[in-house]
């Protein structure tokens, strides 16, 4: 009954592939001892045990719980100083804002008695509820729109390079390569390090976040659009060449319909990785969001940078919902 | 009008296969030339190699003596065997993708009324109406995308028609109307017309010519009425079946 069957059926976990998973164990073996992984480890379990109460002590659970428990309760209202702000008028206050009035005693030494004297000074403050809600929402709207227009030189710069980088579309292969390597070469400068060189170009502001986030992933959509040009089914290219379509004709009508969909998710995950960047690189005063966070934080306005990092959250977390419905919308 | 030639046509498939071997034929113009074949005798790659899909590894293909030129090309009219539509667009797009006016022009849907005119009178002779337009050509079944393809084939009125199966996906009713619309439009445009066919019976009724491949070389090379005398070779026949 049992027939030798002379055919074999290769099996899909073969000695190739066990080698190689074992290969990948071993370096991951020996990097992890290189970059502390095991230290990582126990820190890191000795806090999750503290917290349950089951160790005593953890360098990292009271480092990092003194911290954030620093970023609570998170900054909403403004104060400002009325003597300090210029053409006050006590009669026209911004929506929902009051005066407060402060005493305080100071003690001063009079020049003319040479005595210390102690006397009251009366501070105005004005207060506005939800006012630096409203200055975070502000410099997000900032953020924003540098990550939109970073995007936007980002799609019309990667787009050029993706359909000269394409095998199957370039129309030679020294301008793929050259289109290869420009991409390669703006991925490889981090936005961070574009933007220090840009703000001394370009001064403070948005314009080096802009220049600084476009650049760079002008490099990454070049490459992502690229693969995705050259994975599509060449069939349809094919029948349009064979009757003779031209180039452009071919890519609107028999590759930009196949990768219309991973274009837009590309585009979209840009914008989103944009936004995130757009907080970072205004650190070193390419504007936005991370301009405000950096002061706050260099002044230990701890309940200042928990607004700001809730803000930075919500938008994510938007653009994360919009994003998905977008891509559901182009499937 | 254009008249094929095709001498010592060699192909080989990347692993080395011999896909076709010294092929040599002349197709006058205007002639429907069928070709039989059984799976795999090269018929697919001989219509691709007349296209220009498949580079030959040796011999020649003529159009009216001359290689194939780009001009030449956008006399072609390819009906290819997977239909090759881009799925995710209309069908109004695949179709007016060969009259190629131009990028912006195709994107904002000015096609010119002697283009539109004619995609609706050969989509209206294949059983499908307006509403088909602005629908995804993946949304259609197998048998409408290959009706498709062959409107979009015969659209820009091609002086060579190059048809791969072009009926294989059809019932056999509506798969003979359409080989005679296609051999009707071929006629009125004057059109060489090369089709390889899996139903020899097809062949029999509606070609000029027949020829059979198997495993790459042509076995036979006649009128119908000779192949009457000698009867079809029972491997293409149970093919066929």
């Amino acid at each position: 009954m049992n027939a030798d069957i002379p055919w074999r059926f290769p099996a899909p976990l073969n000695a190739r592939t066990v080698a190689l998973l074992a290969a990948a164990l071993l370096l991951l073996w020996y990097t992890g001892q290189r970059v502390e992984i095991g230290r990582m480890l126990t820190l890191s379990g000795e806090a999750v045990l503290a917290q349950a109460g089951i160790a005593d002590r953890s360098q990292v659970a009271d480092g990092l719980g003194s911290t954030l428990a620093e970023l609570v309760p998170i900054q909403l209202s403004a104060r400002r100083e009325i003597g300090r702000i210029e053409g006050f008028d006590p009669n026209r206050l911004p929506p929902f804002a009051h005066i407060e009035t402060a005493e305080t005693r100071v003690s001063e030494l009079n020049p003319e008695t040479l005595r210390r004297e102690e006397r009251v000074v009366r501070t105005a403050w004005l207060v506005e509820p939800f006012g630096y809600a409203f200055h975070v929402a502000a410099k997000m709207l900032e953020t924003l729109e540098i990550a939109l227009w970073g995007s936007v030189i980002a799609v019309l710069i990667g787009l050029p390079l993706a359909l000269l980088g394409a095998r199957n579309v370039t129309p030679h292969p020294v301008l793929r390569t050259g289109s290869r390597a420009a991409s390669a070469f703006l991925r490889a400068v981090p936005e961070l390090i574009a933007a220090l060189f840009l703000v001394i170009a370009f001064g403070f502001g948005p314009i080096a976040g802009v220049l600084a986030l476009g650049l760079h992933s002008a490099g990454f959509l070049g490459k992502f659009y690229a693969d995705d040009i050259e994975d599509v089914d060449p069939r349809p290219q094919q029948a349009l060449a064979a009757m003779g379509a031209g180039r452009l004709t071919i890519w609107g009508n028999a590759i930009l319909p196949q990768v219309l969909p991973q274009h837009i998710a590309c585009t979209l995950y840009t914008f989103d990785r944009n936004v995130r960047m757009g907080a970072v690189i205004g650190l070193v005063g390419a504007g936005g969001i991370g301009q405000e966070l950096k002061g706050r934080f260099d002044m230990y306005e701890y309940g200042h940078v928990g607004t700001i990092l809730i803000a930075i959250f919500l938008v994510i977390l938007t653009l994360d919902l919009v994003a998905s419905r977008a891509r559901q919308a182009w499937r | 009008m254009i008249d094929i030639g095709i001498a010592d046509l060699c192909v080989r498939h990347d692993g080395g296969d011999q896909a076709l071997a010294d092929v040599t034929l002349y197709i006058p113009a205007g002639q429907f030339c069928a070709v039989l074949g059984a799976s795999g005798a090269g018929k697919s790659t001989l219509l691709r190699a007349v296209a220009g899909l498949v580079t030959p590894s040796e011999g020649r293909i003529l159009f009216n003596g001359t290689p194939l030129s780009h001009a030449q090309h956008r006399r072609i009219g390819l009906i290819p065997q997977d239909f090759a539509l881009s799925g995710r667009a209309s069908v109004a797009r695949n179709m007016m993708a060969v009259a190629d006016i131009g990028l912006a022009r195709s994107f904002a849907g000015l096609y010119p009324h002697a283009d539109r005119a004619r995609a609706a009178h050969l989509l209206a002779g294949l059983a499908l109406d307006e509403t088909h337009l602005v629908r995804r050509a993946d949304s259609l079944s197998g048998g409408q995308q290959q009706r498709v393809a062959i409107a979009r084939a015969l659209l820009h009125r091609p002086a060579v028609i190059l048809a791969d199966e072009p009926v294989a996906s059809l019932d056999p009713a509506t798969g003979e109307a359409t080989l005679a619309l296609i051999r009707d439009e071929a006629r009125g445009l004057g059109a060489t017309l090369l089709c390889s066919l899996h139903q020899p019976e097809l062949a029999r009724r509606f070609a000029d010519r027949i020829i059979m491949l198997d495993a790459g070389r042509v076995i036979f090379d006649g009128t119908p009425a000779m192949l009457d005398g000698i009867g079809i070779p029972p491997r293409i026949r149970a093919v066929a079946r």
